[in-house]
């Protein structure tokens, strides 16, 4: 019966009708029992037909190159992660999303559009020499008489002050180790303009050299001791910290200037989950692609206090808005500094604790030795412990495990390690003069370092994925290249190149092929006619071609990846990269 | 077509009217919604964040974390290493088997920290106490000379006696109440970093009484005051010391390279009873040998006190030195084994299980002898074990040895290396 179909529809909470309200007619039972198996499936084809506009693989603004992440947002309050709390968490927990995903935050061609985290420089435009060794500064300290000292510096562990120059700009300054004189103030000039090349927001720092007698007590100088109370600042204060600094032999401090970050410190950012009171805010950070390069970066530079602790968030005024723009903070410990001493061998090689080398030199009564201990470094006091023959990319590890960096994919790495292997010999090496180190060999070694690890980071990760790139029509021709054999010293170009070409339907995002599979010599891809056969999405017809690419040296090479071409009235167009 | 038929023809029709219409505004929803999908990468972000600012809210931690901040945010580690208006907790300090013991010292520097003073109360859970005060000038003629006058009471209620000699027994436990009250005055020359000599002299005065552990007998009722008559009365000391101590240890309080060489001349003059006046001689050697860049250390120190008096002069037993417990023999009772001369040796094995922890193995061997001739490397007790040293770079805060003798496991908590 009728009435007995649309009860047990499974959509019978909107199709059951009371007889007693309506003429009891069996033709009109009839129509309402159709209506009532009809509409669930309008109701599904609405849905299907909404959710194929909004599903679309492709919008027609993509590629975007911008994430408008800086729209106005309303007050936030200051968001402070625990140092400890963050240790135990990390280390003995597993934070943010593990799914296996691609980066979120990532445009259709795989890349980092500008926003409040990031902005491309290095990696997109090469930034010309001059830029490179400037960096994010725009002016250093400038002191008409002698430095005004304000505060002691309480926050981190290096001995330091703050000061404020003659236009009223705030520096914190901090010092070297006595034990190891410029290695701190130059691994944090050198990593800063790095970093900033790559295209993080970093602090400006300058190193500055100062006597005793240039610097003097600000009015109203403040000492705050380590249980935060405060107390006038005195001259013998200054003289204690100058104690724990490290004087050159003509009397003169050398120390890093870091200029206040503009806007308001509104905390640290977590490198999982959001930060709920931004709107901005929207990609989990442990898939943000920048988040998760950053470790190949860290790796190169042995940034291994690349946690939270040392990351910034201030909200910015601008043109009449407000919006929290992220910064990384405190290259103190970098490259062969742990900031107040020589960075220890286990640094980049195991976490602070790891169960797996615990238990295995606590049970063998340390019989089993961890590789890195037998690692020898040269004596450059001004350098510490940093190398390059023992250094492994992909196994470098920070202080305690991050979450971002655990979900980094061979995509996300690929991404970075382009970036890595964009900076040349001469740029690194100018780069490196900006550290100001007094011994020519040990800056030699240092560019050296810095380069062999380079290369180490680009020969690992752009062979882990088929690191095809530079996708470009010519005419009716897909033209691309070969990041690896590009940027690498002595990769052989690839033996050939198949390709499935597919007429894509971007709303369905259907695939299906266009011709047989075919295999070229040379990076060139004619575009067979029909591949744009497919569906139009009302912005033009795709085409998608699955590469793999055949190389005996590197299996990693044929690992597919699709390219997405888009066809309208004036032009072709690579709208979308994908790398398995 | 007949009148039936077609009246249910119309009455469909009618009925249908409904129906066309909810399938018509359907189909118009559709389309609605369809274009209102996102059009755009940049509007579908758009309407994200406008979505997400609909629901914004502050941060609330949890318990845990929210403890740890506010820890964070009132520094209170820091306060508690820093202490607060110059007070400071204490913990540990006292004798192995007092029970856990804590306390407050007070410091207070005077001169721009050319003097400084500290003093100190701490008591255990089984009530032992100490007191003690000191003023100094640490850092005189550029750091060369240091002067120091310290002054301590100590109540210890119930401390190990088991009779005198290497042949004293197990079984013979007792317990006695020991208090002393100590005036030191120090002088101290730096001639370098690593070498100090310098010169003691002070005032020592001690009694004796029951003691307050119940387990077993106060000494008195097994030892006769016959053969130990300072259980009834004990004599006050006038004592002056001469030291030298060569010390080049990377970090005393968490060696692992260099060494520690310490020689030390006593002189203990029983002005009170005229019958206890001691001379003795301790030396203290350490030397620590590493290898794989630290992570491993073979440890060594050894340890002798070499006592003698005059004649019809002889040395209270509370004032022997021990060969065994939590710094000497740690397969034994604290006090287990007491005489005028001791000889102690410890060997360690040392290796990192992670940064923050060092294991060691260890075996210990020493003895004690009422003759200075009888201290050589015969008949020795020994002693097995392992540890655990949770550690900073600059010292090692908690120490857990655990110890095997033939006398049985002797486990030891000490917030303090080994050495």
């Amino acid at each position: 019966m009728p009435s007995q179909t649309s009860t047990h529809s499974p959509h019978a909470s909107y199709c059951h009708v009371r007889p007693s309200t309506i003429a009891l007619s069996t033709l009109w039972f009839a129509s309402v029992g159709a209506a009532c198996r009809v509409v669930p499936f309008l109701f599904a084809a609405t849905l299907l037909f909404s959710s194929a506009t909004s599903a679309q693989k492709f919008r027609p603004d993509d590629p975007i190159w911008e994430d408008q992440d800086r729209e106005n947002i309303p007050a936030v309050g200051k968001f402070t992660i625990a140092d400890y709390y963050d240790f135990l968490q990390n280390t003995f927990f597993s934070p943010g999303d593990k799914t296996r995903q691609r980066a979120v935050n990532i445009n259709t061609l795989g890349e980092v559009p500008d926003s409040s985290w990031f902005t491309n420089r290095h990696g997109k435009k090469p930034l010309s020499l001059e830029e490179l060794v400037r960096g994010p500064d725009l002016g250093g300290p400038l002191f008409k008489g002698n430095s005004q000292v304000i505060q002691n510096k309480q926050s981190g562990i290096t001995p330091g002050f703050r000061v404020k120059d003659s236009t009223g700009t705030i520096y914190q300054m901090e010092f070297d180790p006595v034990t190891n004189p410029e290695m701190a103030t130059s691994a944090e000039v050198i990593c800063t303009k790095i970093f900033h090349a790559i295209g993080y927001y970093v602090a400006e720092v300058y190193i500055v050299t100062f006597s005793r007698n240039e610097i003097e007590l600000a009015k109203n100088a403040q000492y705050e001791d380590l249980a935060g109370k405060t107390r006038p600042l005195t001259t013998k204060d200054i003289d204690q910290i100058l104690a724990k600094a490290h004087v050159g032999p003509d009397g003169r401090y050398r120390t890093i200037a870091s200029k206040f970050l503009p806007g308001k410190p509104v905390g640290t950012y977590r490198y999982y989950g959001t930060r709920p009171d931004d709107p901005n805010d929207i990609f989990p950070h442990e898939h943000r692609r920048e988040l998760r390069g950053l470790r190949v970066f860290s790796a190169w530079l042995n940034h291994d206090d690349s946690r939270s602790i040392n990351s910034f968030d201030s909200l910015i005024s601008e043109n009449g808005r407000q919006y929290i723009r992220h910064y990384l903070f405190d290259f103190g410990s970098t490259l062969g500094s742990g900031t107040v001493f020589a960075q220890k061998p286990r640094a980049g090689n195991e976490y602070l604790w790891e169960p797996g080398p615990t238990f295995k030199s606590l049970f063998s009564l340390g019989l089993w030795v961890r590789p890195w201990i037998r690692v020898e470094y040269p004596n450059y006091p001004s350098i510490g412990n940093f190398e390059a023959d023992f250094f492994q990319p992909e196994k470098w590890k920070p202080e305690y495990p991050n979450p971002a960096f655990d979900n980094m994919t061979d995509e996300d790495a690929f991404w970075a390690a382009k970036i890595v292997m964009g900076f040349n010999d001469d740029q690194l090496r100018a780069i490196v003069k900006t550290g100001q180190l007094s011994d020519a060999r040990a800056e030699a070694y240092l560019a050296d370092t810095i380069i062999k690890r380079r290369d180490k980071v680009g020969r690992f990760w752009l062979n882990q994925v088929n690191p095809l790139d530079e996708f470009r029509l010519e005419g009716s021709t897909l033209v691309f290249d070969n990041a690896a054999v590009r940027l690498l010293k002595g990769i052989p170009a690839a033996d050939s190149y198949q390709v499935q070409w597919h007429r894509f339907d971007n709303r369905k995002q259907i695939q299906e092929p266009a011709g047989g599979k075919i295999t070229a010599k040379e990076p060139r891809l004619e575009i067979p006619s029909t591949a744009f056969e497919g569906p139009s999405d009302g912005v033009g017809h795709y085409a998608l071609a699955e590469i793999t690419t055949q190389s005996s040296h590197h299996p990693s090479w044929a690992r597919p990846l699709r390219v997405y071409l888009r066809k309208n009235d004036t032009d072709v167009s690579v709208v979308g990269i994908e790398r398995d | 077509m007949n009148t039936l038929l077609r009246a249910h023809r119309i009455g469909a029709l009618q009925a249908s009217i409904p129906i066309v219409v909810l399938l018509a505004s359907t189909i118009l929803s559709a389309f609605t919604l369809a274009q209102e999908a996102p059009i755009t990468r940049q509007e579908e972000l758009r309407q994200q964040r406008e979505a997400k600012s609909r629901a914004v809210k502050p941060y609330k931690p949890g318990s845990l974390e929210g403890g740890t901040l506010y820890v964070q945010k009132h520094r209170l580690l820091e306060r508690f290493a820093e202490g607060w208006k110059g007070f400071h907790p204490v913990l540990g300090g006292m004798s192995t088997g007092s029970g856990f013991a804590g306390g407050v010292r007070y410091e207070k520097g005077f001169a721009d920290g050319a003097l400084s003073s500290k003093t100190s109360g701490a008591i255990s859970t089984r009530v032992y106490q100490l007191y003690d005060f000191s003023f100094g000038a640490p850092k005189l003629l550029g750091g060369k000379l240091s002067l120091d006058f310290y002054s301590r009471y100590r109540s210890s209620p119930q401390e190990d006696f088991f009779g005198v000699g290497p042949d004293s027994r197990e079984q013979d436990r007792t317990n006695f109440a020991q208090e002393d009250s100590l005036f030191d005055f120090t002088l101290g020359w730096n001639w370098t970093r690593w070498l100090t000599t310098g010169a003691r002299v002070g005032y020592l005065q001690t009694n004796i009484g029951r003691g307050t552990d119940k387990r077993f007998p106060s000494t008195e009722d097994l030892f006769s005051s016959t053969d130990f008559p300072e259980l009834i009365r004990q004599p006050n000391y006038y004592h002056a010391d001469a030291f030298l101590k060569i010390d080049y240890r990377d970090e005393p309080l968490n060696a692992h390279s260099g060494g520690l060489f310490e020689l030390t001349y006593r002189y203990y003059d029983d002005r009170k009873l005229n019958l206890y006046s001691f001379r003795r001689l301790d030396a203290d050697l350490q030397q620590f040998f590493p290898f794989l860049k630290k992570k491993r250390v073979i440890a060594f120190r050894a340890r002798t006190s070499l006592a003698d008096t005059s004649t019809g002069q002889s040395i209270p037993f509370y004032m022997m030195y021990a060969e065994s417990g939590a710094a000497a023999l740690r397969g034994y009772r604290e006090f287990r084994f007491r005489d005028r001369n001791f000889i102690v040796m410890n060997l360690e094995y040392r290796w990192e299980a992670f940064s923050g922890l060092d294991m060691a193995i260890f075996g210990d061997v020493g003895k004690v002898a009422s003759r200075r001739s009888d201290i050589d490397l015969k008949d020795l007790e020994s002693d097995v074990g392992f540890g655990f040293r949770f550690n900073s770079i600059k010292s090692v805060f908690l120490r857990i040895d655990i110890g095997f003798s033939q006398e049985g496991v002797r486990v030891f908590f000490k917030f303090a290396p080994a050495f």
